[in-house]
């Protein structure tokens, strides 16, 4: 590009002439290559971070694109708007520019507003309305939950490339810093810009001002140490802010639970749902349910999927009037819940229809249908809600077809654009004998039931969760399944959605459900057309209901609090009684298990595993303990055994590293490397291959301990003439400070004429004048008595030079440790 | 007119320089020795001057690094008694030139005389055929007069007619400059005051001192008894031992900075001729010392009388004095 601005066409018009000017600031200095790292090479630098700043922001649509589609057409524009800034460069001024770049935001602004429904007399017609919208956005509304995410972003992102490059180009890094850090601001606000892609775009910034200015100024390489202090700065205090623990706020979050607990995971904000690998669960009480007949307990629905976490896109309405009904035939229920400890959520069966007046003030409700509090909901809060139970029969949903309604096709067939197509062709397999969406609906659920096993104990994937555990994993707990049954769904083109909540919980009486943290749940609903959304369990709820009953049993024996409230103390965890015949029946029986171990050890498990399955199953057969925790325990135990005490993450490394460039900078910048040699210097003498070095080099140490002691030498002052004058302004001086006339002193300055003016000095010579420097030095220590004394002995003692300087040495390095001791 | 010893013990060769002549070998003298002699004469011309150490040091320091001095101070403080005590303390030829407003140059070097009897022209040499050459009052003499030393001085020959005759070995002037009565006297040629290697004052003597020399004068003068403790030729060797002496570069590039310094923050800084005269007072200076090579404390030590003069300002209030003493403070001694 620096050829484009360096052939600056300089014909035409005035003002075209001034542009070619401006731009040729950094051609001249191109033309005048006169240092290796010169104007030049920041001009290269300054243009990088210009770059990296529009990937920044470009990364974040990107994400967004990834997820609901459009990134072809994303990067399509991304860089004709490259090219475009680079044409446009030169031909065109910056207010020209800022009006095109204008004229584009406000293109795609209306191309938004059009396809999605809304019409560009909107922005006429309800101004207001529409500020409120950007409000909303700006304050968190995260762009992924946008309904026509896409294409908002393909309108938002061409002027800020543009804006940015253009300045850029013309060297006004400062300027174009602006566009490129506004656009990143607003995705920050909105919550779409992660930590990592914040902090790239804020550094990518700051490099593009300041390796801009240090172009402008002609400044050298060696500046640039300042901007990685700076770096090195921002990295680590940014950082440091996720290491300090936030509190929790907002009303979606569960009072109680922290990020490690499966509730923390599908509930950790209302309106995304993320995976991590393992967690625990915690057997408190949530809430209490009057019901007549038992449900899950939905507290969220989700439509869109990243490839690593759910999003709900829409936003809230308050809860004003009856929500929306199944359009099938519906029995209703009343359910009374009552919160028995903080909690941001508020569980109803689905589909909830209403919920009491009183609460429903306090109450917002999704676009799905689904009702969330508007405030934390605190314990002894109940509310009243009603729901439409949907439950068809097997003759009914085989009927009820694949004619769905425009706006469920629209928002819960989205698959994640970089689902690969062998998703597609497993879960065709899978399906091959279906005919009907319940057909296969009920085939997927069959299939992830028997071929995966239940586990709260595995890592979290990489990449996307659905594929990831389809291909790659043996076990997993709901989100697992329940994502891959949503997404395996929407490849055979049937809407389906991910929900969260809690099953029914432990039934204490006819109608009373304790529902605890253990429970907490996701599972898919399916839509039928004429009846609405039928929820389906792909989790193996035998093997779940176990893993969550042992935890229970444990947490009662260990007398947690708040595992039971009154009427439930008294209730055994299991209907069943007889815990270990159970578990006899069920092991051995369960013949997926068994091919599920041969699988893994066949081909699936890449990495050696300590405590192999099968191993696991006898575990739990034999000893007839929980097998749950204590395998989980176990597999922890060894885990840890077979790596590191602690984990050495990537992060901290790169955290290290940033930090140690940093510190190398800032040492470079304050000279401290020097400093520090000469304080170890002074102390400490090396003797090389040249005498005449060491002489010389041992003054410098004497030079400097009498600049400590006294003061440095001017630069007029010969070394004779230093110490002379020293001589002649010391009067009386305490113990511990060098006397000028000291004999050893005159022995070192000679040494150290002869060395530098005169015909050499020996080798012995040498030794000599660096041991006198030594114990002087080692007199000056606040320990120099003690230390000196031996150093005496062993100067005397030792007749070679190396054994003596050795000697020296020893002693010094101890005087040293002292000296830091005090 | 001319003040010299007539020149009837005339045992100088006054013969034109013939080129192959030149190229004798001198065989130096060892290191100690020259020490002692350094501290020989000291101890003798102290015998006559009383104080004045530093000075007397300065002029020895010039006699054996083949420099000229110039005194330069109000009459009567002992500037000619000084330059008498340093002739007679070695064992050579010491001339005396008194400068007068009338003098010629031909006073100084010596004319060609017709010889009545071999019938031929005879080069009757001047006062300047000496080893060693007490100008008295030289800003007295036109500046006509003074050019005649100029050769003399640098080059260490005269011209006569046309013929150029070598001046003896060792040749030093000592030459004595008189600091009033500054409408009878003519600035010495800013080209003759640079071939001077050092200009000295010696200023009143302390009254301790003062009145040490009453006592020392009140009979017959200490230098009508004063003995010579070396000859010519022990001089020679002596300066070659001197102009043998190691100056290792970091002093050659401290003499540079220096110089360089006064170049920058003066009208007119020091000359390399002033350079090479500092670098031999420093060596002559070292060997007074005792050592076989130059230290940065020996170029301080001659700093100030061997580039004073030659540095002009165009300040009146800083003098060359003021911009050496700077220069000795400010230009770093290690590079």
């Amino acid at each position: 590009m620096s050829t484009d601005t360096g052939s600056g066409s300089a014909t035409g018009t005035s003002s075209d002439r001034r542009n070619a000017r401006t731009i040729s600031l950094g051609v001249t200095d191109t033309a005048s290559q006169s240092r290796s790292i010169g104007p030049d090479m920041f001009r290269i630098l300054a243009l990088g971070c210009a770059l990296l700043l529009i990937a920044s922001f470009v990364r974040v649509l990107h994400e967004v694109t990834q997820a609901v589609g459009g990134t072809p057409s994303l990067f399509a524009l991304v860089v004709g708007m490259l090219l475009a800034g680079t044409l446009l460069a030169r031909l065109i001024r910056p207010r020209t520019a800022l009006l095109a770049a204008l004229t584009v935001a406000g293109l795609g602004f209306a191309y938004y507003l059009e396809s999605s429904g809304v019409g560009v007399g909107i922005v006429l017609s309800q101004t207001g309305a529409l500020a409120a919208d950007i409000g909303t956005l700006a304050t968190g509304h995260q762009l992924i939950r946008t309904v026509e995410a896409g294409i908002w972003t393909l309108g938002f992102a061409p002027a800020p490339v543009f804006l940015t490059w253009y300045l850029a180009l013309r060297g006004r890094y400062a300027l174009s810093v602006l566009p490129g850090g506004f656009a990143l601001l607003f995705l920050v606000l909105t919550g779409d810009a992660n930590l990592n892609v914040t902090l790239l775009g804020t550094l990518a910034g700051l490099g593009a001002v300041g390796f801009g200015e240090l172009e402008r100024r002609g400044g050298s390489i060696s500046q640039a140490d300042l901007l990685a202090v700076l770096f090195a700065l921002i990295i680590v205090l940014s950082l440091s802010v996720s290491f300090v623990p936030g509190g929790d706020s907002g009303p979606a979050s569960i009072g109680a639970t922290d990020a490690g607990t499966l509730e923390g995971t599908i509930d950790s904000a209302g309106e995304r749902s993320g995976f991590t690998g393992q967690v625990d669960l915690s057997p408190e009480v949530r809430f209490t349910v009057e019901s007549e007949r038992p449900s899950y307990w939905r507290t969220g629905v989700y439509d869109r999927f990243t490839g690593d976490e759910w999003v709900r896109t829409g936003q809230e309405q308050p809860l004003d009037g009856p929500i929306n009904e199944p359009p099938g035939d519906h029995e209703t229920m009343q359910q009374l819940v009552t919160a028995e400890t903080d909690i941001g959520v508020m569980p109803v069966a689905p589909q909830p229809l209403s919920v009491t007046d009183g609460a429903a003030q306090y109450a917002e409700v999704t676009s799905h249908g689904q009702v969330h509090p508007s405030t934390t909901l605190i314990e002894g809060d109940s509310y009243v809600a009603e729901s439409a139970i949907v439950d068809p029969g097997h003759g009914e949903l085989q009927q009820a077809g694949t004619d769905y309604p425009e706006h469920v096709r629209d928002r819960y067939l989205q698959q994640p654009e970089d689902t690969s197509d062998e998703f597609a062709e497993y879960t065709a397999n899978v399906t091959a004998d279906a005919e009907t969406p319940y057909e296969k609906a009920a085939a997927i659920e069959h299939h992830l039931r028997t071929s995966k096993s239940y586990s709260l104990d595995v890592d979290q994937p990489s990449g996307n969760v659905a594929e990831e555990f389809l291909f790659e994993m043996d076990e997993g707990y709901c989100i697992y399944f329940a994502t891959t049954m949503t997404q395996m769904l929407r490849a055979e083109e049937v809407p389906t959605r991910y929900v969260t909540g809690y099953t029914s919980g432990q039934q204490v009486d006819d109608t009373t459900h304790v529902v605890r943290g253990l429970d907490a749940h996701a599972w898919v609903e399916v839509y039928f057309p004429d009846h609405g959304w039928v929820a389906f369990e792909p989790t193996p709820s035998g093997e779940r209901d176990d893993v969550h009953a042992d935890q229970l049993e444990d947490a009662r024996e260990d007398g947690v609090e708040n595992v039971d409230i009154e009427e439930s103390e008294d209730v055994p965890v299991r209907e069943d009684d007889d815990d270990e015949d159970e578990q006899d029946e069920r092991d051995p029986a369960d013949p997926e298990e068994e091919d599920n171990n041969e699988t893994n050890g066949d081909e699936r498990d890449p990495e050696p595993d300590p405590d192999p399955d099968p191993e696991n199953g006898n575990n739990g057969t034999t000893d007839g303990t929980d097998p749950g925790s204590d395998d989980g325990s176990d597999t922890g135990d060894e885990r840890s055994a077979l790596s590191l005490p602690f984990t050495v993450s990537r992060e901290l490394l790169a955290l290290t590293t940033v930090v140690l460039i940093g510190l190398a900078a800032g040492i470079h910048r304050t000279d401290g490397r020097k400093r520090l040699q000469h304080l170890v210097g002074l102390f400490w003498q090396r003797s090389t291959d040249n005498p005449d070095d060491d002489a010389a080099r041992a003054y410098r140490r004497l030079e400097r301990l009498l600049g400590r002691t006294h003061r440095a030498r001017r630069p007029g002052e010969s070394a004779r003439s230093y110490v002379a004058a020293l001589r002649d302004e010391v009067t009386g001086d305490g113990k511990g400070s060098l006397d000028p006339a000291d004999d050893r002193i005159e022995t070192v300055l000679e040494s150290y004429e002869r060395a530098v003016y005169g015909g050499g000095v020996s080798r012995q010579e040498a030794a000599k004048t660096i041991e006198a420097v030594d114990e002087l030095a080692r007199e000056q220590l606040p320990m120099g008595g003690i230390g000196a004394d031996t150093g005496d002995g062993d100067g005397g003692g030792g007749s070679g030079d190396d054994s003596s300087e050795n000697g020296d040495k020893s002693t010094c390095d101890d005087d040293d440790t002292t000296h830091s001791g005090n | 007119m001319t003040d010299a010893d007539p020149p009837t013990d005339m045992v100088l060769e006054t013969t034109p320089i013939d080129a192959d002549e030149q190229t004798e070998e001198i065989d130096p003298l060892p290191l100690t020795r020259v020490e002692s002699i350094g501290t020989d004469i000291e101890d003798n011309v102290a015998r006559v001057i009383v104080g004045h150490e530093s000075v007397i040091e300065h002029v020895i320091t010039a006699l054996l690094g083949r420099g000229h001095v110039l005194l330069d101070d109000v009459p009567g403080v002992g500037k000619t008694m000084l330059a008498r005590s340093i002739a007679t303390s070695v064992d050579c030829t010491f001339r005396r030139i008194q400068f007068t407003p009338d003098l010629l140059p031909t006073d100084v070097t010596g004319v060609n005389v017709f010889n009545q009897q071999t019938r031929e022209f005879e080069f009757q040499p001047g006062p300047i055929f000496g080893n060693i050459v007490l100008g008295d009052e030289i800003n007295r003499a036109p500046p006509k007069t003074q050019s005649a030393l100029l050769e003399a001085m640098e080059e260490q020959q005269v011209t006569a007619d046309g013929e150029t005759r070598s001046l003896p070995s060792p040749f030093t002037v000592i030459a004595t400059q008189n600091a009033i009565e500054p409408n009878r006297t003519y600035d010495l040629p800013f080209a003759e005051l640079d071939r001077f290697m050092k200009k000295l004052h010696l200023g009143y003597p302390d009254p301790k001192d003062e009145a040490e020399l009453l006592g020392r004068t009140v009979g017959t003068h200490p230098i009508e008894e004063l003995e010579s403790v070396t000859d010519r030729e022990t001089l020679v060797r002596a300066r070659e031992t001197v102009s043998r002496i190691e100056v290792a570069a970091p002093v050659r590039a401290y003499v540079t900075r220096l110089a360089g310094y006064t170049r920058e923050n003066a009208h007119i800084g020091a000359s390399p001729r002033g350079t090479i005269a500092l670098l031999r007072a420093a060596q002559a200076r070292a060997v007074i010392n005792g050592r076989d090579y130059v230290t940065p404390d020996d170029v301080q030590a001659e700093a100030a009388v061997v580039l004073s003069h030659r540095v002009k300002t165009n300040n009146r209030t800083r003098d060359g004095k003021a911009i050496v003493a700077d220069a000795l403070e400010q230009v770093p001694v290690d590079g």
